[in-house]
Order: C-alpha cells, then structure tokens, then sequence
C-alpha cells in the first residue's frame, strides 16, 4: 500500500516528518519498505517564464523563444508546440534532465539555432496524456522553482506492506485511524455532501445472501466526458495508478482512499430496471472490460442486469456495461461480496486487481455507504453530475455489532508485562472500540473496519502493539521436562549430525543438494521412475521428480566442483530419498541417505604426500571406518549389481541385510558429468546403519595375558577367488587358538591373472604361552583346508 | 621350480623388512645386511641357483630378483638412515611439508542448525524430526489456514497431490508435536522446508528451524528471553534483539525479530560513512518470525488453551548463515562447489 503523506494528513493532523511515521508505523506491525519520491526524476524541471517568443527563421511551425529559469541566463529554448506564447509559466526541462520517456536533454542546434532545454508537454513528463501542446503552468508562478514542487506533487510516499489480516490498512482511511491512535491525533473525515436532485429511479436489486450479504447503488446522471481534475490524477499517480477519465479515477481514488472497491457502470447500457448479485448456475464466457473472453464456472458471483452478466463480481467488470466518453449516466456499485468466492475466481481467472484483492480480504460492511457517498459526491464536484434522488439497497444480512469479552489481567499473563488498566482502555477506545465494564470484565464493542478482531487475545495484540512489543522484558523460562520426555526422545537430529561428524572427521565435504532433481538426470543415471513421487507443479523440468538416489545430485556437485578448477573431490551427503509407499500417511516413503563421492587423487598432489588415484579400496575403506566408528561389527562385501549407475560394484552387508553398495560410476555417466578418470561412490542405506548402530551395545573383554605366535602363508589365486573367500574359509573353521587373522600383503606378479597374497595368522592361548609345535600343528590344518577348499596354491 | 624361486625372492622383502625393524644398532643393522645382501647372502644365494631353470624362464625371474635387491637396498639405506648419529639440530628442517591428514567440512547449514540446536537444548528444548511431505491439513488447516486463506499467498506450495504437500515450513512439527504427546512440551525442529519459488533471494529448497514451549503460564516475555539467548549465543553478546508486531496465522500476538546489523553494528553506516547494504542503513535485519501459540491451533490439537499456553518461532537457517559468514549469494548453498563448502572447515 502507498500512502502519500499529504492524503494521510488530509485525514489527521500528522505533523512529524516521513521517517517519524515510517518508524511508528513499523513499530505498529505495519512495515514500512521505503519512503520514496515517485516524481523524482522530474525534479530536474523547472518552471521558466518565456520572455519572448518568435518565429523561427528557418522553419514553419518552430518558435525560438527566451526563456527566465531564475537563473542568471536566459535561456535559448527552440519550442515546436502551438501554443507557446510569450508571458507563459511553462516547464523547462534544461540541459542534461533525462524525460520519463528516456529522452536526454542536450544542448542543441535546430535549424541554426542553439536551444538549451526543453518546454515539454504533460505527456512528455509523464503526468497525463495531453500532448497537443506545452503544458502551460498557473502565471503567478515564480520562474525557477523545481516542478514537483510548483505544481504540488507528492514528494513522500511511504510503502507500507500490510499483513493479510490488515484488509483496513489496504486505504489512506486505515492508516490515518492507525496514525491517528499511534500519536494521539483526531481523525477527521472530509465531509460529504450529497445533494440529490433530478427524477426519481428505481432499480430492483436482488441478492443471493450468502454471496453478497450487501449490495447498494446510486445513480449519477449529467456527467460530462471530462478528465479529473490534476490534484487527483497526481495522487493517483503517486500510488501507481494510471488516470484514466473523471469517473474511472473517482472510483480508483474512492478505493484507495476508505478501501471499499466501488464499480460504476453505464447506466444506459443496461438493460431492464434490475440488478441481480448472484452465483452463475453454468459455464459461460464473458468478455471483461479489458477486452478479454473469460471462462466463468458455476459458482463464480456475477452481477446481472435484465438480460444476462454485466460483471464479475468483486473482479472486473463486463466490456458490456463499460463506461466510455460517452457515458453520461452511471450506476455506481458499492458491495460487500464473499472473499473466498472472489478469491477463488479472481485466482483461476488470473486477476490481481485492487478490487478483488480488497474484497478477499473483507471490507467495512458499514464504511460502504459512506465510500459511496463520497465517490457520488466527488463525481458531482468533478464531472458536473447530479446526484439522482435515493439509493437503490438490498442487505439481505445486515451487520451486527460484535462484542467481546475481555479479561483486562489477560494482557499481563500474555506478555509477561503489564502495561495498566488504563492504557488498555485507551488503545482500545483509540482504536475504535467501544468499552463497557461488566463485572471484572470489559464488553468491548468491536469496529466494523476492523474484521479480522474476534477474540480476547486478539485485542490483547492491540495492546501489545500499541504498547510497543519492543518493551517487552527478556526472562528465561524454566522449561518443564518429564522423564517420559526423556524415554521417547526423538534421536534422530543427533544421530545424523554424529554421521555427519563422522564425514568430516575423514576429510570429506558435506555437499546438500535439492531434493528435487529431473527426470532426465534419473534416466542418465538408470534410475527408473515408477514408484518415484512426482511434484504437480514443479518449478521447471529440473524440479519435476523427488529423488529416489542420492546419486544425481552428487554428480552435479561433483561437474560444478569440476568446472570450478578442482581435481580432487572428496564429498558427502546425508539427505532424504522419496518413494511411493500407500501404507503412509502421505503417500510418500521417506529415507535417509548417505552418499559418498570420490574423485582423483588419493591424497594432495603435493609433499609430502605419494602420488596415486583413489581406488576401489577407499571408498570400501570409509565405508568400513564408519561401521567401526558406529561401533558395528564386520560387514561383508558382495559382488553384485545392485545400483544401475554402478560398474565394478559390490554391496555390503550388515547383519545379514543389505545397507548399501560401493563401485566406479559407470564410465559413460563419468564422462556426462565431466570427470576426468573414475570416480568412487557409496550409496549407504543410513536407515538400517542407524538402527543397527541404536542396538549396539560396547562390551568390556579382559586383556590378553599371555604373548600371541604370527604364521604367515603366500597363497597365489586367480581373480575368480575373492580374498573374502580365503577369509570366510579360515572363519569357518573356528579354531580356538586363532586369535585374528588378516590379509597381510597383496602382489601381482604379472604373470598371468593371478595374485599372490599373504595372509597372517595370530594365535593364542587364553591360559599359557603357545609352544611352536602346536602353532605349526594348526597352522599347517589351516593352510591344507584352505588349498583343499578353494581353487589355491601354496607359493 | 621358477614360481618356488619367484615366491621365494619375494618374500625376502618382508622379511628383510621386519629383521630391520628389530635392529637396535648399527651392528645388528651390518648383520641383517650381511645376510641378505652379503656375498653369501639370501639373495646371492637365490640368484646362484637361476642356473637350474629353464633357458626360457631365466629373464623373468632376473627381472623379479633384480626388482627384489633394488628394495632390499632401499631399506637398508632407510634403515641406516633411521640409525645414523644425528646432531642436535642437523638433518631437521621444521620447514618441511607435514602430513595434514584431510580436513573436512560441513554444509554452512549444518553448522548454523547444529549451533542452533546446541544452544536451544541446553535452554531444555529438545530436538526432533518428521516428514518433508506433509498433507494439507499439518502444513496449513491445524495452523490455522483453511483453504482460500489469504495468508495461504504468503508461501508459494509445491504440490504432490491436491492435499499432498512438499512442507512450506517447519511449523508442521508444531501439529505433529502436540498431537502426539501432551504438554508440557519444549521442542525445536530443524528440517528442510519447500517453495515454489527461485530468484535471487529465494532458492525452491531451504532450511529452518521450528520451535514450540507449551506449558502453564507462557509469556511473550519468555520469549523473547529464548530468542535473545539464541542470538546473542550465535552472533554475540552485544547483539541487540527488536521484537516489530506482525502477522502469522498460528500465533497472536505475533512478531517480527530483528536483531542488530553484523556488518555495522546497528548503526546503518560503514566506517567509510556508505550506507550499509546488509541493513539498507537501518541497522537492522530481520531474521525470524514469531509469537504466543494461537488458540485456534491448540482447539485443531485439543490441547485446552484456557490451561495451556504457549509460544513458537520459526527462523530461515539461510539467512543466518549468509549474516553469520557475511555470505552474499544464497544460489551458493545449494552449487555444493567443493571451494564453498571447504571455507566451513
Ligand atoms: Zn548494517
């Protein structure tokens, strides 16, 4: 909303500056963005007397006339316009003034004579549409003066965003009640005369209640086609409005002036003696007066004439009943209508117009007539009308006083101050209420421009806000905990942040990528889009479909880091996956992820660090340290395809359940991201880890006391035998005295496709020193069990 | 007979190795030497016997004995190295490169919500979690917006279905909170939240933090407490807090928080005398949105509001993380370049 701070003070005698204003304003919960100058680029004008004027030389039709700017100089101005005469008070833009129009004033030479500066028409400044001509000013002006100035315009005007609830404040009359309580001012309203003369009319108007609980109309007849007077049309401009004629701008400047929409139709273009203000039954197309065929649905309000819609109610009027130059006779509409319905058609219908916004949010069922009255009384003053005699009225639901109850000591237990008895009384009375004490309690009686007061604690908000929440004490609650809070807390937060630690621990970076991706992205990456949840309305195809992987936007991640210079990319991400599940509340299952991406160097390419790429081994061995860092026992690794976007892949398992998979992005889907040689991902299933990681309980096992024996054995294997398999073997075994055993080197002679690797045996007595014959004995039933188990060889 | 002596000269390597390992001075590191790289040596020993293979066999098996010596001979030389008399000071040069094992970082947001957290639990909130979708009726009707209301313009939805939702807020968790258990309660909700929207200040994905203390006696006082506790822990202890009326459809009285500018501590103007972009001069940036719990939303949960009152805040993660770190490009957040993210090590 806009308000210019001359209007405001046309309704109370504010006598601070703007910044006063703006900041009480704000202070009252109606923020004020800015206070601007909307005719500031016309300050550079000004106005000039022109001291002679002949013709020129050279040309037909031009003048070269001399013109006083107040300044030392007179001014050499070259004039096109007609009506350029010596004596005139005229606007001159001067050299270097740039026009609304984006023209740039430069010093000139026309025809052979210089001309320093302009004299410009009112279309030339933007301030209306006459462009016959220069605009000539009133002659008692001094030459000199900035234009905004001379001719009165606007030079404050606050922007105010108003919160939906504060459908009041949408006009200059909210703001001045606001203004008017804020500092203890009157509000003054201008006064209205209507002085009705003419025949008698009459007009049938019928209402369905339940969409237009108050319709009413007078009749102007007499109007002659005139523009409004330049005072309005400058308002009307400093709120971002276009004038129009008399009777448009009338209307305009009503709404924006007490916030009730009015609608003025031609009278003579309607047809019959009624009016109807009710719901279509069917589907119907309707030309509005922006000259656009629009889809009505059953349901949407219309006003009806004899014969059929004239307009959308609350929206836009019909191009049927259109006022045009011709117009002498207006019926001018002032209604209340329902919000939702108008809401609903003006949002289908693609409307955002000063009236429907003003109407979704309620309107002063009360302030109706007078807005009318005004509008009718303006358009008499303005247009040369008259007023006919009477209102034509149907209020099928008269408004009704609203009282509510309201405990006084309710304000302090709200706020935890207290501001008195008697400073809520004169907020509220302030405000418009009316207060009666009943008992301990105060009825107070709710204004009618203020719809979106219900209750108690709404006035209580009054108080507050009158009262300044900014003097508000700040005291520390004791918050209350009971031991059932305590049982069922909700882990969650503290688990993922212990994971996220976790992978900042091992050096990687926490990448968070939209939960959106395309699906394009999931086709690149073989992720099929059946069971995959789609949004209805999504930003762009980027945004169509909630990710069932993690997968694409670490590949993005990964392109962007890319692009930005970096070779070595170590990231992770630990967000939400969607599927369709019937079985939730929403449709939509949700899970947590853990992606991990590798790419390049194993370490920094520098020292003292050795050179080499990432491998296959570490991404398994992060995988593997968080499963230790969890404090969850051994997984296994199974080759197997389980991720589309995978090559060289294996899953791993915990407690016998899948919890994810590692491999190489498959090299074709590398390439589409940009990489430069592979790169290492892990999917892990966060979920399953988490509850796994919940049920582990850390048990205490006594020292060891006695020294362990170490037998190694170099078997060589081809690469159909997995080291997994030697391992598994050994375990299978169980052999009492073994007390660990790994795979203690890896070689690859280069002979053929094989592998020699070295496996390390630790053993143990709980209760004595080992002798060596024993160790040997077990050893050697290990090492024949494996060459008898598997396809090996002792080397 | 040639893959016995291949296996053979491979494993002098670790055994060369761990007998190094054990040597405690230069005359027992001369006898590993010997041993294995002596005229007599394994190694020697080892090689006389290439003799006996296959004329064929012989270069492999050279290629692999001569790999072996060059490592032995490499050890050895560390070896020596490790044991070598060295001077106070001499042979050491602080300068060197050290072995920096990777520093990670998490997401600016994590830092801000772990933070956040952090000091919100030892106030006694706790903190829980519940879905990004969300149906209409916990995301918009229990907080007190019916469908066609107004305030619904407030935030832009991203629909799954016509009563499925991608949650425009955290205050969901309010809903899904009180329907669950009964108060007293002290909760904080930290989550992703959704709108359809995308500019230069506005990403369609962001994060925020909920909060909601129902109990016995809540006032607006104690509010503003929590919330100047919470920014004064994250920006600092001179950090002045402004409570400005505004409107949310689940609280009333409702407010508006702004906290005094980082950049200019509050005074509009930089030491330069410009007007300071972060506040636009005021000297102040709004970063939260609050209020007491509006009865309507404790009538949807049927908590008694003549009992129970409450109040709840709902702050953008974002927005402080772009104050906090004087980040100036929201789109950064979510690019994931790895020289963003390295910045919050
Ligand atoms: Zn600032």
């Amino acid at each position: 909303m806009l308000l210019p701070l001359s209007w405001l003070r046309e309704f109370v005698p504010f006598a601070g500056t703007a910044e006063e204003l703006a900041d009480r304003l704000t202070m009252l919960g109606l923020e004020v963005e800015e206070v601007r100058d909307p005719f500031a680029h016309l300050a550079p004008v000004v106005t000039g007397r022109v001291v002679e004027c002949r013709p020129h030389p050279g040309a037909d039709h031009l003048f070269l006339c001399r013109v006083d700017v107040g300044g030392p100089e007179v001014l050499p101005i070259v004039c096109g316009a007609p009506n350029v005469a010596a004596g005139q008070v005229v606007p001159v833009a001067p050299v270097g003034t740039t026009l609304p129009g984006g023209l740039t004033i430069q010093k000139a030479k026309i025809r052979g004579e210089v001309s320093l500066g302009m004299i410009c028409s009112e279309r030339e400044l933007g301030l209306g549409e006459a462009h016959g001509g220069i605009l000539v000013l009133d002659a008692g002006l001094a030459p000199g003066l900035s234009l905004p100035h001379a001719l009165g315009l606007e030079r404050e005007v606050l922007d105010v965003s108003i919160t939906p609830n504060r459908a009041d404040c949408l006009s200059i009359l909210g703001l001045a009640r606001e203004t008017a309580a804020a500092f203890g001012l009157p509000l003054q309203l201008p006064t209205v005369l209507v002085e009705e003369a003419g025949a008698p009319w009459s007009l049938a108007v019928t209402v369905e209640a339940e969409v237009c609980p108050l319709y009413q109309a007078r009749l102007i007849r007499g109007l002659r086609p005139v523009p409004s007077p330049p005072w309005m049309r400058y308002r009307l401009m400093a709120c971002g409005m276009r004038p129009h004629n008399a009777v448009v701008d009338v209307t305009n400047y009503v709404l924006l002036e007490t916030g009730q929409p009015l609608h003025a139709f031609d009278a003579h273009r309607l047809r019959g003696e009624v009016i109807r203000a009710a719901r279509t039954q069917q589907a119907m197309d309707f030309v509005t007066l922006d000259g656009q065929t629009r889809r009505l649905l059953p349901g949407d309000i219309l006003i009806w004439d004899g014969e059929g819609p004239v307009a959308v109610a609350g929206v836009m009027g019909g191009q049927n009943a259109e006022v045009s130059e011709a117009t002498t006779t207006v019926l001018l509409e002032s209604a209340v209508f329902a919000p939702l319905v108008v809401r609903q058609t003006a949002r289908r219908l693609g409307i955002a117009s000063e009236a429907a916004y003003r109407f979704e949010r309620g309107v002063d069922p009360v302030g109706n007539s007078w807005a009318m009255n005004r509008a009718a009384a303006l358009l008499a003053e303005l247009a040369g009308g008259t007023i006919a005699p009477g209102v034509a009225k149907a209020e099928p639901r008269p408004y009704t006083e609203r009282t509510v109850r309201f405990r006084p000591a309710r304000v302090a237990e709200v706020l935890g101050v207290d501001p008195g008895e008697t400073f809520a009384r004169t907020t509220l009375v302030a405000l418009g209420c009316a207060v009666r004490q009943e008992a301990e309690d105060w009825a107070v009686t709710l204004p009618s421009w203020r719809l979106d007061l219900e209750r108690e604690i709404d006035l209580v908000e009054e108080v507050a806000r009158f009262f300044g929440m900014d003097r508000l004490p700040a005291i520390l609650p004791l918050v209350p905990r009971s031991l059932e809070d305590l049982a069922q807390a909700d882990t969650s937060f503290a688990e993922t942040s212990a994971v996220k630690a976790w992978g900042r621990s091992v050096g990687l970076l926490e990448a968070v990528n939209y939960s959106f991706v395309s699906a394009a992205d999931m086709a690149r990456c073989g992720l099929p889009l059946e069971g995959a949840v789609r949004v209805a309305n999504p930003l762009s195809e980027d945004m169509e479909v909630l990710r069932t992987d993690l997968v694409p936007g670490m590949l993005r991640a990964l392109r962007t880091s890319i692009a930005g210079g970096t070779t070595r990319v170590r990231l992770f991400e630990i967000s939400r996956v969607f599927s369709r599940d019937a079985t939730s509340e929403t449709g939509v299952a949700e899970a947590l992820r853990l992606g991990i991406l590798l790419h390049g160097a194993r370490f920094p390419e520098r020292a003292p660090y050795p050179r080499g790429e990432a491998g296959f081994a570490d991404i398994k061995g992060l995988v593997e340290h968080l499963f230790q860092h969890l404090g969850l026992g051994g997984c296994r690794w199974r080759a197997q395809s389980v991720r589309p976007y995978l090559a060289q892949q294996a899953e791993v398992i915990l407690d016998g359940g899948c919890a994810g998979a590692v491999g190489c992005i498959r090299p074709e889907l590398a390439d589409a991201y940009e990489a430069r040689g592979p790169v290492w991902y892990a999917d892990i299933d966060l979920e399953t880890v988490l509850r796994l990681a919940r049920q582990t309980r850390r048990q205490f096992v006594p020292l060891p006391r006695f020294p362990v024996v170490r037998r190694d054995v170099t078997l060589r294997l081809g690469w159909e035998t997995s080291v997994d398999a030697l391992l598994d073997t050994i375990a299978a075994m169980d052999e009492s005295l073994v007390d660990e055993y790994f795979v203690l080197d890896v070689y690859e002679p280069g002979e053929g496709m094989v592998r020699h690797v070295t496996l390390r045996v630790v053993y143990r007595h709980p209760e004595r020193t080992l002798k060596d014959k024993e160790v040997d004995k077990v050893h050697g039933r290990i090492v024949a069990h494996l060459l008898r188990q598997l396809p090996v060889q002792v080397v | 007979m040639k893959r016995e002596l291949v296996a053979q000269l491979e494993r002098l390597v670790p055994r060369f190795d761990e007998m190094l390992a054990q040597a405690a001075a230069p005359e027992e590191l001369e006898a590993a030497r010997v041993a294995f790289l002596g005229r007599k040596g394994e190694l020697a020993a080892l090689m006389a016997r290439m003799g006996e293979l296959a004329v064929d066999d012989r270069p492999e098996v050279g290629r692999v004995a001569n790999a072996v010596k060059a490592k032995l001979t490499e050890l050895w030389q560390q070896a020596q190295q490790r044991m070598l008399p060295r001077p106070e000071g001499a042979y050491f040069d602080a300068g060197e490169p050290g072995w920096v094992p990777d520093v990670g970082a998490l997401h600016p947001t994590t830092l801000i919500q772990q933070e956040i957290c952090a000091v919100l639990q030892r106030l006694g909130f706790e903190t829980v979690s519940g879905p990004e979708v969300e149906t209409d009726f916990h995301n918009f009707e229990a907080l007190n917006l019916p469908p066609g209301h107004p305030a619904r313009d407030m935030q832009d939805t991203l629909y799954i279905t016509e009563r499925i939702l991608l949650r425009t807020h955290t205050s969901p968790m309010q809903v899904r909170t009180m329907l669950a258990r009964r108060p007293p309660l002290a909760i904080i909700a930290p989550g992703k939240v959704y709108r359809r929207d995308s500019d230069l200040t506005h990403t369609p994905m962001f994060h925020q933090i909920e909060g909601l203390l129902v109990d016995r006696h809540v006032t607006m006082a104690q509010l503003r407490g929590v919330l100047t506790a919470l920014v004064q822990a994250i920006f600092g202890p001179s950090t002045r807090v402004r409570f400005r009326p505004s409107f949310f459809p689940f609280t009333e009285p409702s407010a508006e928080v702004d906290m005094s500018c980082v950049l200019c501590t509050g005074r509009g103007v930089l030491e330069s005398g410009e007007l300071c972009r972060v506040c636009k001069g005021t000297g102040w940036v709004e970063i939260l949105g609050c209020g007491m719990v509006d009865p309507a939303v404790f009538a949807q949960v049927g908590i008694d509001a003549a009992v129970w009152s409450g109040f709840a805040f709902g702050l953008g993660v974002e927005r402080i993380a772009m104050l906090k770190y004087g980040i100036g490009d929201l789109r950064l957040f979510f690019e994931n370049d790895t020289r963003f993210v390295r910045q919050f090590a």
